[in-house]
């Protein structure tokens, strides 16, 4: 190891590990440590920024000491490796489901996951999107083994709370008092039509077929999905599943 | 590339978008953070191209860690690349420091021991940037809360060198010059006419919090007049070259930037003058 990569690596540790290094640095006492703190403090004031940023409603429904603590444990075990700031978080949901003790109630966990598929559909690849124009113009004959395509942004999230109107009421009002949040097993479309992000539940029917286009399905395909599950008229259901598609921004063109 | 350019800047963020792409703003041209358009589309690109139409920018990074002793991240290369095609900017600049090592970022500008082997390590990445980038680098002094026992040289020292060997070009922040002067002990001009007159393309002005002892570079107050002071003898060495006033945080109305920008247009312009009739 070269002179100047182990003093980055004796400097990292002292961030990292929020203990000032000996040795290193030319002052010593008390200047070194009102000149190195500024570091120490600056570290985990600015990644806490972030994080809080992608979460800004976790947040609030924590309030500052307990998201500042979840933070500081949170950095402890994940410091970032990514260039640009924006993306700090990525894990944090996996890391609150292994160590709920952070959480006042496991539901969060689930706001935790909401949060940061909105941060991610934010800033999601553009798409153009499909119209009704060019779904009334396709020929009848083009629509069994015609692809239709999600747009890059959706995602599809299986949730275990209904944590929507706990996002619905903090991200409007910072002193929202809420319900306790019920357990109720479903999926959340999360997309952004546009510029602006959008979300809503899906039932398992609806899921199942956003999935399957994903996967590069037809709507014959899309058709014997809605077969299965007992649908007489798998068509038509298909079809109107896609006017509401298209209606909401869900559809790119190729 | 783009057009050159002159005048006088902001850097841009969130909380103007809508003004720069709705009226005329009295900017000259403004400066972007690469890395919050390193991203696959939505807003921030959206923005971008649009408020791109109306005024020359320049790209600003805070991630490629020049100094770091890991290699430059080759991925992290690419995607400034693909922005340089997408922005056209006047130029690339970055801080001559390290982030981080061991693959991780501290999100943090690292100063650099100022030794001769730190300048034989920045002279291929450098070089290596730069070919990557297919334009030059402008590289920025940081501001300092200590220094090494390793140090050979000052500051001032090292970037005259690292000039000298690289060719590469500057972005002098001011306010980083006085915020390490307080911290350290020296004396900001020396700093400031250390610097090779040719290599400085851009200033940086911004303001910094007063912690009693020393002094922090937060980007969070209006330019303090021990900076203005500082900037009129910058200017006086070294001419007109195109300024700019960085603010990150308690981002105040667009308007009142302005007026800050306009502050350091006068003031240019007022030494300017007065060393014309000096001379």
């Amino acid at each position: 190891m070269s002179t100047l990569a182990a003093l980055q690596e004796r400097f990292q540790k002292a961030v990292l590990l929020d203990d000032p290094t000996p040795g290193l640095f030319a002052a010593e006492g008390e200047e070194l440590e009102s000149g190195l703190a500024v570091y120490l403090q600056a570290y985990r004031a600015r990644l806490t920024a972030a994080l809080r940023d992608n979460y800004p409603v976790l947040q609030r429904a924590l309030g500052d000491e307990a998201f500042d603590l979840l933070a500081r444990a949170y950095l402890d075990e994940h410091p970032s490796h990514f260039r640009s700031i924006r993306w700090f978080g990525d894990s944090l949901a996996e890391f609150l489901a292994a160590a709920p003790e952070h959480l006042p109630h496991p539901a969060l966990v689930d706001l935790a996951r909401m949060e940061w598929a909105m941060r991610t559909a934010f800033d999601a690849a553009d798409a153009t999107l499909l119209g009704v124009g060019e779904l009334v113009a396709l020929p009848p004959e083009e629509w069994p083994q015609r692809h239709f395509k999600p747009v890059p942004s959706l995602q599809l999230l299986d949730l275990t709370w209904r944590v929507e109107p706990i996002w619905k009421d903090l991200n409007a009002d910072a002193e929202a008092i809420g319900d306790e949040p019920l357990p109720w097993p479903h999926v959340l479309l999360i997309w952004r039509s546009d510029l602006d992000c959008r979300w809503r539940s899906a039932d398992a029917c609806e899921a199942a077929l956003l999935r399957a286009l994903t996967r590069v399905a037809s709507f014959a395909d899309c058709c014997t999905l809605i077969a299965e599950s007992g649908d007489p008229e798998p068509a038509q259901t298909a079809a109107g599943f896609l006017q509401c598609w298209v209606a909401e921004g869900l559809l790119a063109q190729d | 590339m783009s057009e050159p350019l002159q005048g006088f800047g902001l850097g841009l963020r969130t909380e103007h978008y809508r003004e720069f792409a709705t009226a005329p703003q009295a900017v000259d041209w403004l400066e972007v953070i690469s890395e919050n358009y390193l991203v696959p589309g939505g807003k921030p690109l959206h923005y971008l191209d649009r408020i791109r139409r109306d005024y020359p920018m320049v790209m600003h990074g805070v991630s490629l860690s020049i100094g770091g002793s890991d290699a430059l991240d080759a991925s992290y290369l690419r995607q400034l690349r693909a922005l340089v095609d997408r922005v056209q900017p006047a130029w690339v600049s970055d801080h001559l420091c390290w982030t981080g090592t061991s693959s991780l970022n501290l999100h943090d500008l690292l100063p650099l021991p100022y030794t001769e082997a730190s300048l034989e390590h920045l002279l291929p990445r450098v070089a290596q940037a730069q070919d990557a980038l297919a334009q030059p680098l402008l590289l920025e002094n940081v501001s300092s809360y200590v220094r090494y026992r390793a140090d050979e040289m000052s500051e001032w020292e090292f970037i005259r060198e690292l000039v000298r060997r690289t060719g590469c070009e500057l972005l002098l922040d001011v306010n980083n010059v006085y915020v390490s002067s307080v911290n350290h002990g020296f004396d900001p001009r020396v700093f400031i006419d250390a610097m090779p007159p040719g290599a400085v393309r851009q200033i940086h002005l911004a303001g910094h919090e007063d912690h009693g002892g020393y002094l922090i570079d937060t980007h969070d107050h209006p330019v303090c007049a021990a900076v203005w002071d500082l900037y009129a003898h910058t200017v006086g060495r070294f001419g007109q070259v195109p300024t700019m006033i960085e603010r990150d945080d308690h981002i105040p109305p667009l308007d009142r930037l302005v007026a800050e920008l306009d502050t350091a247009r006068s003031l240019a312009q007022q030494t300017v003058a007065a060393n014309r009739q000096a001379a």
